[in-house]
């Protein structure tokens, strides 16, 4: 082909521009952010290096904690939610039947659209006073069960969960239906013949089959749980009280609002190891099983 | 055995009606509701408008900005995709067509970019464009849009390229061209499914994208929709149906889009989705 020393200046040359992009913008910051962790800095007067001092005191801080535990939350709301909803939806959609692509299309819609305009959305949806579901509770009569939704604190998390459900089980149902249609179809006919039919026949061959695409969903689920910001920083702000905070929301206040870019720093750290060792449980949970 | 199906069969319509209505309802009752007057909104928040008000969206145009966002949304969305597409396309070829000691190397580092999450980066990111006085510009949002969509971008692109057979370039090198044409004329025209996969999902990451744009830019004259949009409700609580207007221009072009390329969309997600 090439002499191999023109092959290789090609190569350089066309990797080149990518690499410097992506370690630039990408990879260096994370480095840096473990940098910055290890300092007191308001981002204009001299750093000043202050060790682990960062990671104590966000260890020390409940509004952190309350900020873990509400991670949890969306963690769980999306693995409960949204991975058995978008896996229904899927099965139910995987056939031939009148208006399945209007479902189709309906149930991927809100994944398209910006989170900040779901959670204008969503925010209109409980408003107190003219929000739709009051409204609606209010229409059928049942007025005692009208609530502040977004403004009381037991009841914040709640409504942020039922908007992020709403938000992402499409995803999940094309992850599915992506991978259902991947099964050949001799299965299912080999299963029918055998007298496999119907929920059965869906318990045990075509879940099992699933393993694969399911173990990706809930790893892409729980990654992107930690990842959470747009939909509580516009609905709530991680209020009342910090009662619906999230890691993200904990640095993005710290780091953004109170200028400490050290502590931000720290706060975003954590979030990155917070998130590696689920994924990396959940993997590892995984791997266990299929042997 | 009949009437069990024909049952089942009613269950599953039922369930997937309640399903799709809870997905369009919220839209639609905003876009209903964008047309009232703002008493009329206030007394009947439920009922249908007497009269359609378009002034609302003549005002909401006007107050919110939208020309601006809109135009902002635009150039960064497609500054950012075409440079992403053109470097990860790049990048891809030569990963994908050519052996070399640090290929795998560079291919996983490249795959990597999908996990971080963009948080654990926001605050170097910030210090960097400062630094580099590009803060409160448009590049300090291409630049990262480009950088963390380059992931996905390689990985679709490079699985598809490698699929070719390898004697695809040879009737190129027999005519002398040289490893880029091979790439511009032989290889980008075959990879075009791909590509177009590529383009819909970053338009749709760039479009959307709050985060960075809300610790990056800071003139009004330089904000992007969603920004704009949550700065503008944020500010604008007393008028509801204002509100609405602007929510329904920002979502049109977008269902627009979806409906369009709804199929190719869908495959690109499942595309991704079943290699991972």
């Amino acid at each position: 082909m090439h002499t191999l020393k023109g092959t290789r200046f090609a190569i350089f040359i066309g990797l080149l521009p990518a690499l410097i992009i992506y370690l630039g913008v990408a990879i260096l910051p994370i480095g840096l952010s473990v940098y910055y962790s290890f300092s007191r800095w308001d981002g204009i007067t001299d750093m000043t290096f202050t060790g682990l001092h960062n990671y104590q005191q966000i260890l020390k801080d409940h509004i952190f904690w309350l900020s873990v535990k509400n991670n949890v939350i969306i963690m769980l709301t999306g693995l409960v939610g949204q991975i058995p909803l978008g896996l229904l939806l899927a099965l139910l959609l995987n056939r031939k039947m009148k208006g399945v692509n209007f479902f189709r299309t309906v149930g991927f819609l809100p994944v398209v659209i910006s989170s900040v305009m779901v959670s204008i959305i969503w925010g209109m949806v409980y408003n107190t006073e003219y929000g739709m579901l009051n409204g609606f509770l209010g229409l059928i009569g049942l007025d005692s069960w009208k609530h502040n939704w977004l403004g009381t604190p037991g009841l914040s998390m709640f409504a942020l969960g039922a908007a992020y459900i709403w938000q992402n089980c499409g995803l999940y149902m094309v992850i599915f239906l992506a991978a259902l249609q991947n099964i050949p179809a001799e299965v299912n006919e080999a299963a029918e013949l055998d007298g496999a039919t119907g929920l059965r026949r869906v318990m045990r061959i075509t879940i099992p089959m699933l393993k694969t695409t399911l173990m990706v969903a809930v790893v892409y689920s729980i990654s992107n749980s930690f990842r959470v910001f747009d939909l509580i920083q516009i609905m709530t702000g991680g209020g009342p009280a910090h009662a619906s905070e999230v890691m993200t929301i904990y640095m993005y206040n710290n780091a953004f609002v109170n200028m400490r870019f050290g502590y931000g720093s720290a706060a975003a750290v954590l979030i990155l190891i917070f998130s590696l060792i689920v994924v990396g449980i959940v993997n590892w949970i995984g791997r266990d099983k299929k042997d | 055995m009949e009437k069990k199906s024909i049952s089942v069969k009613i269950l599953i319509y039922t369930f997937l009606s309640v399903f799709a209505i809870l997905n369009i309802f919220p839209i639609f009752w905003m876009i209903v509701d964008s047309f009232k007057s703002e008493p009329e909104y206030a007394a009947k928040p439920f009922a249908l408008p007497t009269v359609l008000h378009f002034s609302n969206y003549e005002k909401a145009w006007e107050v919110a900005n939208m020309s601006t966002y809109f135009l902002n949304s635009l150039i960064i969305t497609f500054a950012s995709l075409i440079v992403t597409v053109i470097l990860g396309a790049l990048a891809s070829y030569f990963l994908s067509r050519f052996q070399f000691r640090l290929r795998g190397v560079t291919y996983g580092a490249f795959l990597l970019g999908m996990l971080v999450p963009i948080h654990a980066t926001l605050i170097p990111i910030f210090l960097i464009m400062r630094h580099i006085h590009l803060l409160d510009t448009r590049w300090s949002l291409i630049l990262p849009y480009t950088a963390f969509h380059l992931s996905l971008t390689i990985f679709i692109l490079e699985g598809f390229m490698r699929g070719f057979p390898k004697d695809m370039e040879e009737s190129g090198v027999m005519d002398g061209a040289g490893i880029f044409r091979i790439f511009w004329s032989i290889i980008l025209p075959i990879t075009r499914p791909a590509i177009a996969t590529v383009v819909i999902l970053n338009f749709i990451y760039n479009w959307n994208e709050y985060l960075f744009a809300l610790v990056l830019i800071t003139s009004s004259e330089l904000k992007t929709l969603p920004l704009g949009l949550a700065n503008f409700t944020g500010v604008e609580t007393a008028s509801l149906t204002l509100q609405m207007a602007a929510l329904t221009i920002a979502l049109v072009p977008i269902i627009i889009f979806y409906l369009m390329l709804q199929k190719q969309l869908v495959n690109g997600m499942t595309a991704g989705s079943v290699k991972g």
